[in-house]
């Protein structure tokens, strides 16, 4: 099938790109290596005017060392590059686990940083051929209103399955937008919204450009689980950071992943962790409050009461991995 | 752009052709190249029986790209193994060890291979299975296809490039 018809645009850099992005009417689309938006298209899900070519901007390519020591990945840097780039590799291994969680190697051969970060959400009411969703309807995503998988919902709900959003919050990474206008830098966490129609705080004319990573010698365990190996969506993910070494950790900061519409951070339970520590208690009294900070969930892809379980398990595996790190 | 011509090099051969943005990658091999070794699949990114090696020699999937992307850009397909003739050692292992059932996955699964093997001519048990698992045979499985490109250096030496 072919794709539906569209302007391709590639610009050759990041001012000729923003330029197009300020220039243009109609909807525009970024394309990284296309494995999200080029799947989405031929669903007719995204039906865009202009695909914006972001994937070859020499701007965005790359990882450099900051003066303060963070690490800067270019947005458009394909997650097999960054899997590769010593750099990476030697700071944050966990992060390197999250990257070659993404997909097969052959999608991260094409995938760039930046295209996983703005993953559209999905929803099995969504993500299917147009004649399947047209016999079951429109929803909040793909017309005006209506939600499949919760009647009545006033948000799509749709879930945020990208693997390396939760282990780069873990790291408290920042992620900078680029427009005519200026640019802005902001927390990653603060970047995505509970909301599976616009997931994101990019504005129309953004371009995600770069991630920074500030330098850590905290331990970092990231866990994804599938229903298959080699390559799936995930039915849930963990990022889990920590000071200290063993089961003594004073700070903390815990990032589940998959199983809500942005990732969640979950504070309650990292307090509980650095309050008793990271022994059986400690993995008890974090997991006691995991319900509420989860809040309502959705029965996608797997049940709600499943997703809680996966939940406490996923905390419970990734402590005791932590514990056993070496310092 | 809504079309555009763009010089494809596919197995060494440099070829310009005029696409539409409406072309993955794929549709410009089979539809305009008539290379018909690499096959269509799901279109969608799932099973990896589009697979062609980039000009680093690394799997790629080439329904999931669009055509207009690739200009400039060294592609080998399936086609672009053999030499004079004789088939590339994977290839002939793949014959030899019987890796093949009904066939339609094997371009795909011989050029994810291909990409493993371009980037370690010995790889391991995690290699192989890394490398090979995008790409999805509905008749069998895998068990052949890993012993074949363990095997591939018995055929190293009847290669003449």
């Amino acid at each position: 099938m072919l794709l539906p018809e569209h302007d391709f645009v590639k610009p050759r850099t990041l001012a000729e790109g923003l330029a197009v992005l300020r220039d243009s009417a109609g909807e525009i689309r970024l394309l990284g290596g296309g494995t999200d938006v080029v799947f989405n298209m031929r669903c007719r899900l995204l039906t865009p005017d202009t695909l914006l070519s972001l994937k070859d901007l020499p701007e965005l390519q790359g990882v450099a060392v900051l003066p303060d020591g963070s690490l800067r990945l270019g947005a458009a840097s394909r997650l097999t590059d960054l899997i590769a780039s010593p750099l990476v590799r030697e700071r944050y291994p966990a992060l390197v686990k999250a990257f070659r969680a993404v997909a097969s190697r052959h999608v991260r051969n094409l995938a760039t940083l930046g295209g996983n970060l703005c993953l559209d959400t999905r929803c099995w009411f969504t993500n299917q051929t147009k004649e399947w969703r047209d016999a079951k309807g429109p929803c909040l995503k793909t017309g005006t209103e209506g939600c499949h998988a919760i009647q009545g919902s006033p948000i799509c709900v749709a879930l945020n399955n990208a693997d390396s959003p939760p282990a780069l919050i873990a790291l408290d990474a920042t992620v900078t937008l680029v427009s005519y206008r200026g640019e802005r830098t902001l927390p990653l966490q603060d970047f995505y919204r509970e909301d599976g129609v616009r997931h994101t705080t990019r504005e129309a004319d953004e371009i995600l450009a770069w991630v920074t990573v500030p330098p850590t010698s905290d331990r970092l365990v990231f866990l994804k689980e599938t229903a298959r190996q080699g390559m799936d969506f995930s039915y849930g993910a963990i990022a889990i950071r920590a000071n200290g070494a063993g089961a003594s950790a004073s700070r903390l900061r815990i990032v589940l992943g998959s199983l809500t519409t942005a990732p969640r951070v979950l504070e309650s339970a990292a307090e509980r962790l650095a309050a008793l520590g990271l022994g059986d208690d400690g993995i008890e009294a974090a997991c006691a409050v995991l319900r509420d900070a989860l809040g309502p969930l959705t029965n996608l892809y797997s049940p709600a009461a499943y997703k809680r379980e996966l939940a406490r398990i996923l905390l419970r595996k990734a402590v005791l991995e932590l514990r056993e790190m070496p310092a | 752009m809504r079309k555009g011509l763009i010089t494809l090099h596919v197995n060494g051969d440099a070829h310009e052709v005029l696409v539409s943005s409406q072309h993955s990658l794929l549709d410009v091999l089979r539809g305009k190249l008539k290379l018909m070794g690499t096959k269509e699949g799901c279109t969608t990114g799932s099973c990896g029986v589009c697979t062609v090696n980039n000009g680093r020699g690394e799997a790629v999937l080439s329904c999931l790209t669009p055509a207009l992307e690739w200009d400039g850009a060294h592609i080998t397909t399936i086609e672009g193994l053999e030499r004079n003739g004789c088939l590339a050692p994977i290839q002939q292992a793949f014959v030899a060890y019987h890796a093949v059932q009904c066939g339609f996955c094997t371009p795909g699964v011989i050029m994810s291979a291909q990409a493993v093997l371009n980037a370690t001519p010995n790889p391991s048990e995690d290699d192989i299975n890394d490398g090979l698992a995008g790409v999805i045979c509905r008749c069998t499985g895998h068990i052949k296809v890993k012993e074949a490109i363990r095997h591939v250096g018995e055929f190293a030496a009847t290669f003449k490039e």
